[in-house]
């Protein structure tokens, strides 16, 4: 990772004696893009306002640089928000509200303007200096409120479910756009969401958060594919999960028997151990190869075509009826009420200790 | 009766009665105007003829003259106290969780609910006992005590969360608090302040009860008026009566404006 940038350490806060964050730490690397990412409630959108300054941890401490920044208030700290309700001032123009924060660091009109230029260029609303703010569409005040945030060049943006009010084409495009001026720009990004998919197509490092904890931390790919709880699993994405119990543990391997029969899979864990396991719908397949292990036979009872894939329901027939979700490729027929074997790859199996 | 005919009827009834009622609210008023043009020495039927006469009378009548401007300087300055001190009082309530804030809340617009009598009787005793003397200063305290309620009334009203989510964008982007006061919030604010100022200066404006228990030698425009009446029906009088009613007016015509100007905008916000 690169230099650490902005640490939280046990950072935890009530409201009126209700935890909303217990206990977080992790650090942002500088210029990492990260996603705080949970359902609502989980405590994300107050970890960010702890990061911005609008809320003051009940214990813990924030630093930003090497500066201890847990009092400091949100106009002394070095980052800047782009806010879900975009908060513009109405009664300013486009350039006005994107002027406000260089006035306060006292730049002079030139420097503004010149600011305002290239910033407005860089959200792709060149020449709009003068329109009102009652004059934008909603993803135009969207760039707006992004311009003015990084017109100010804070060392850290914060991001507060920015993209939430868009349709889905549009907030596909922000997205990526997320993500170009931020490659661009090398500043630190922190970036709150309930939208998974939104989560992991643009985060270096994603945070599962759940009730105010971590549930997981790490690059979207680990976390989809390697989720560290039960949580994470059933969150991030869609998952099979069955219950197991641990019957042999040696060598970094682990033998459950489970209503699926009995599996191998790596990782660790003891003896006797009720544990759960996750199979993504992808990682189900209905022809054996060397890297797959056999689920037994299963009925098909459901199947949506969906592009990329055909969406299937299926039903063991071992002892135990199981419902399964799996990802069947297109070129493959299928039709419910066929039999199938259903094999999973063996290295995607994943063990859930929690 | 054929349905068409009830109709009419009905209709007719309707006009009728809001004829009648807007008659009884305004004929007074109407009448007091109409004879203030009156071409003889009694501003009662029948009608004698158009003059402007009482209206020269009037504007060259000394006193009438300075009592205008003395209502005109307590209402502007009752006016102005109250507006401040009601958005004083109305965004500390609205962005700050004080200690029993609903009572202070409830303490704010209590003299809304007290007669004016009460409040004069009230102030006089307290002037009397302070030794402070009567004066177009202590009518302007009367006013502010009756108006402030009101100007944090429609303050307080007006303050939503968007204007809180521009304040803290504010801060975010490096503003100290009195600066996000200045640049933010009275300027997203001023329709709401200025329809409070606005509201608070014609009850200042036409106030008479308060204004004649704390006033001796310099009085307001009521309450000369008042005194010119106890002489008798005179068109002077009357003319002087227009006078206050159409201030009055004019400046919640104004008023009504604006804010209706600035919610049009704000819809036209909210739609796109």
């Amino acid at each position: 990772m690169t230099e650490p940038h902005v640490t939280l350490s046990d950072i935890s806060k009530s409201y009126s004696g209700v935890p909303a964050v217990r206990n977080v730490s992790f650090t942002i690397g500088r210029g990492e893009f990260v996603v705080l990412l949970g359902p609502s409630g989980s405590g994300k959108t107050t970890l960010l306002s702890i990061l911005g300054g609008f809320v003051e941890p009940t214990s813990g401490r924030v630093t930003i640089g090497d500066v201890d920044v847990t009092r400091t208030p949100p106009a002394r700290r070095p980052t800047s928000t782009v806010f879900q309700d975009y908060a513009l001032f109405p009664h300013m123009n486009v350039a006005g509200n994107i002027s406000f924060g260089l006035e306060m660091r006292g730049l002079a009109r030139r420097e503004r303007n010149a600011r305002v230029f290239e910033v407005l260029a860089m959200v792709g609303l060149s020449g709009f200096e003068q329109r009102r703010v009652n004059q934008l569409s909603g993803g135009q005040r969207q760039r707006v409120a992004l311009a003015r945030a990084i017109a100010v060049r804070p060392e850290v943006l914060l991001l507060d479910e920015p993209l939430g009010a868009l349709d889905l084409n549009l907030r596909r495009q922000m997205q990526d756009e997320l993500v170009g001026l931020q490659r661009r720009l090398g500043t630190t990004f922190v970036h709150v969401t309930h939208d998974q998919d939104e989560g992991m197509s643009i985060a270096d490092k994603v945070v599962v958060l759940n009730n105010g904890r971590i549930e997981d931390c790490g690059s979207p790919d680990r976390v989809y594919l390697n989720p560290a709880t039960l949580f994470t699993a059933t969150f991030m994405g869609e998952s099979n999960i069955v219950m197991g119990r641990v019957t042999d543990a040696s060598g970094g391997s682990v033998k459950l028997t489970t209503p699926l029969g009995d599996i191998t899979t790596g990782g660790a864990a003891s003896k006797g151990r009720d544990v759960h396991v996750s199979i993504r719908p992808e990682h189900l397949l209905l022809e054996a190869d060397e890297d797959t292990e056999s689920l037994g036979c299963a009925v098909l009872t459901d199947s949506v075509f969906q592009g990329a894939h055909h969406r299937c329901r299926a039903r063991t027939t071992g002892r135990e009826n199981v419902e399964l979700l799996i990802y069947v490729p297109v070129e493959r027929a299928v039709a419910v009420g066929d039999e199938v074997n259903v094999h999973a790859r063996r290295h995607r199996i994943v063990l859930l200790t929690d | 009766m054929p349905a068409a005919g009830r109709k009419i009827l009905s209709k007719l009834a309707v006009v009728a009665y809001v004829v009648l009622l807007y008659g009884f609210i305004f004929l007074p008023v109407l009448v007091l105007v109409i004879f203030s043009f009156q071409d003889g020495k009694l501003p009662v039927p029948p009608w004698r003829g158009f003059t402007f006469d009482w209206y020269d009378a009037l504007f060259a009548n000394r006193r009438l003259m300075d009592s205008l401007a003395n209502s005109a300087v307590v209402a502007l300055a009752s006016a102005a106290a109250s507006t401040a001190l009601g958005f004083l009082a109305a965004y500390g309530l609205a962005r700050h969780r004080l200690p029993g804030g609903p009572l202070i809340q409830w303490l704010l617009v209590l003299p809304l609910f007290v007669s004016y009598l009460v409040i004069g009787m009230g102030l006089l005793l307290l002037l009397r006992e302070l030794e402070i003397s009567k004066s177009l200063v202590t009518v302007a305290i009367g006013h502010l005590v009756i108006n402030m309620p009101l100007a944090f009334a429609v303050i307080y009203g007006q303050m939503g969360d968007h204007q809180a989510y521009a304040e803290r964008a504010a801060r975010d982007l490096g503003a100290r608090d009195l600066v996000v006061l200045w640049r933010i919030t009275i300027p997203m604010l001023w329709p709401a302040m200025f329809a409070a100022f606005a509201l608070t200066f014609t009850f200042s404006w036409d106030e008479f009860i308060i204004a004649f228990l704390l006033s001796v030698f310099d009085v307001t425009l009521p309450v000369e008026l008042w005194s010119l009446l106890r002489r008798g029906l005179n068109p002077q009088a009357n003319a002087a009566g227009s006078l206050v009613f159409t201030v009055s007016i004019a400046v919640l015509v104004v008023a009504l404006l604006v804010f209706r100007l600035n919610r049009k905008k704000e819809m036209q916000d909210r739609v796109r």
